[in-house]
């Protein structure tokens, strides 16, 4: 890992779409959207932009297109969540090595209007192999996480009621959040009471899906701290993969391919978990954020259940997590807005669930690709 | 008697092997002639020595429950009658992985089990498995 990044690319904008249902907008309208507004966060306008990567949105050039963006680089990504993380960290690399100095990173998702299902005919999860179990009624990303919580269950002794209590976290956090789709605090009672989709996970236990746009504006640290928001400095980034075998839930809950990119991340940084005054965990299931707390060496292998159960996530609590709700209750926006979140928790500027003196922010997915970064307040 | 509505496997010719011993009641394999590893679903080259040399051998069937699920929702119009039902994450003892369900009982994780055929239309048997 090249510590001498560390800290030399910000974030300088950051945009987001309103978030639910919204059927008169396509994806490269959410995506435009979300751009607009990043590009007012920061004050630069479509002509600083001097780099692209699209996400989601299905086509780079008719996005360009419709834009008027001509940049020096560009790329797309496959619309999987884990590319969030990946994207950004192509934009601080594009950037270190003067392919782009201001890059735009587009999402838009219109997969609630389009009806988008994550199972059953159409699911693609993974590596494209799913057709082969559905004669079995084998689908959907939910029942691979659901099998792998029946594990963790086996293994360690954690329980349905250790997932409420991160679900109940993030909609607290979600209850401070004006842009949440879902702001209603519930009670454990009523988290037992969710019916189950894939056994043992239980409605609350999954994102939700609704559109919406995400845009940031990247760009070198010294171009950062002359616009108009205080930069939010990419102080670590690390990505680590784990392909062979992943039609199957891993055998180690991705903790090799964690603890690999958490030695890089943290190295980066100069800091490490301790140091971390929120986390932005990608939580497509309320399993991942367990097996990204143990992977990434927030507590001991097996024991990330009593862990959570103390509330610790939540508002107030000692490790606040997924301060905009999250997947599970902001919005499935696929790892974007919970970087933009991050973005904003470094900047204190989230009113009534910022973080008091948030200095160091880390955003991790776990995944068959594993990505993670570090954002700080300061350069160093 | 209704026709089947449940999906299919898809007929992909690599794999046509492991269907037809399905057929006969016995769980096909495809293996490396360089390593000897197993492999399914099938594919060209072996994920542990990239050798092309394959050939496709019988198994005994049996394997361990490594996981399950049970669905409650219905993806499939077919299986609306069914939830819920449980999905197994079975591996067998060359290695090799399958998602299948288990006839009779419920599962377990860690539970033996071992393949049992069931033919569910006159071209397709599925393979799923059994307590031992």
């Amino acid at each position: 890992m090249n510590r001498e990044l560390a800290g030399r690319v910000a974030v300088a904008g950051v945009g987001t779409t309103r978030y639910g249902k919204l059927p008169e907008y396509d994806a490269y309208d959410l995506g435009v959207w979300a751009l607009k507004a990043a590009l007012d966060d920061c004050g630069l306008g479509f002509a600083d932009i001097d780099g692209l990567i699209v996400n989601r949105i299905p086509d780079y050039q008719r996005f360009g297109e419709i834009t008027g963006i001509n940049p020096r680089y560009t790329t797309i990504t496959p619309g999987q969540g884990r590319f969030s993380g990946i994207c950004i960290q192509t934009a601080v690399a594009a950037i270190a090595a003067g392919l782009a100095e201001t890059v735009a990173l587009v999402y838009g998702n219109n997969g609630r209007s389009a009806g988008d299902r994550y199972g059953g005919a159409s699911d693609a999860y993974g590596s494209g192999g799913a057709g082969l179990w559905f004669p079995y009624g084998m689908t959907s990303p939910g029942a691979f996480h659901a099998l792998m919580m029946r594990r963790h269950m086996e293994q360690y002794g954690t329980t349905t009621d250790q997932l409420g209590a991160i679900a109940m976290a993030f909609r607290r956090h979600a209850s401070l959040n004006p842009d949440a789709v879902m702001r209603e605090p519930f009670t454990l009672e009523a988290y037992r009471a969710a019916r189950f989709i894939c056994e043992p996970l239980r409605l609350l236990d999954y994102c939700l899906i609704n559109d919406g746009g995400v845009a940031m504006i990247v760009t070198t640290a010294e171009r950062a701290r002359s616009l108009r928001k205080p930069p939010a400095y990419i102080r670590g980034f690390a990505q680590a993969a784990e392909f062979a075998g992943s039609t199957f839930p891993p055998d180690d809950f991705w903790r090799g391919p964690m603890a690999k990119v958490a030695k890089d991340v943290y190295a980066m940084a100069g800091a490490g978990p301790r140091d971390m005054d929120a986390l932005m965990i990608y939580d497509n299931f309320t399993p991942t954020v367990l097996f990204s707390l143990e992977g990434f060496g927030f507590c001991p292998v097996g024991e990330s259940g009593p862990f959570v159960a103390d509330g610790k996530l939540a508002p107030g609590g000692a490790l606040p997590t997924n301060t905009s709700g999250g997947h599970l209750s902001e919005s499935y926006m696929q790892g974007w807005a919970l970087n933009v979140e991050a973005v904003r928790q470094v900047r204190g500027e989230c009113g009534a669930r910022q973080v008091a003196d948030a200095a160091l922010v880390q955003y991790m997915t776990a995944a068959p690709v594993i990505t993670s970064i570090i954002y700080g307040r300061d350069p160093q | 008697m209704s026709e089947y509505a449940k999906p299919l496997p898809p007929d992909d010719p690599a794999n046509r092997p492991f269907w037809d011993g399905a057929k006969r009641g016995v769980l096909m394999l495809q293996r490396c002639l360089d390593c000897g590893r197993h492999r399914f679903p099938a594919a060209r080259y072996c994920v542990q020595c990239r050798g092309e040399r394959s050939e496709w051998v019988s198994t005994s069937g049996a394997g361990v429950v490594e996981s399950y699920c049970t669905f409650h929702r219905a993806y499939w119009p077919a299986f609306a009658a069914e939830v819920p039902y449980d999905v197994v994450q079975v591996r067998l003892d060359e290695g090799v992985r399958l998602f299948s369900n288990l006839v009779g009982g419920r599962p377990r994780a860690g539970m033996r089990v071992r393949a049992r055929f069931d033919p569910v239309t006159p071209a397709v048997t599925l393979v799923k498995f059994a307590p031992e």
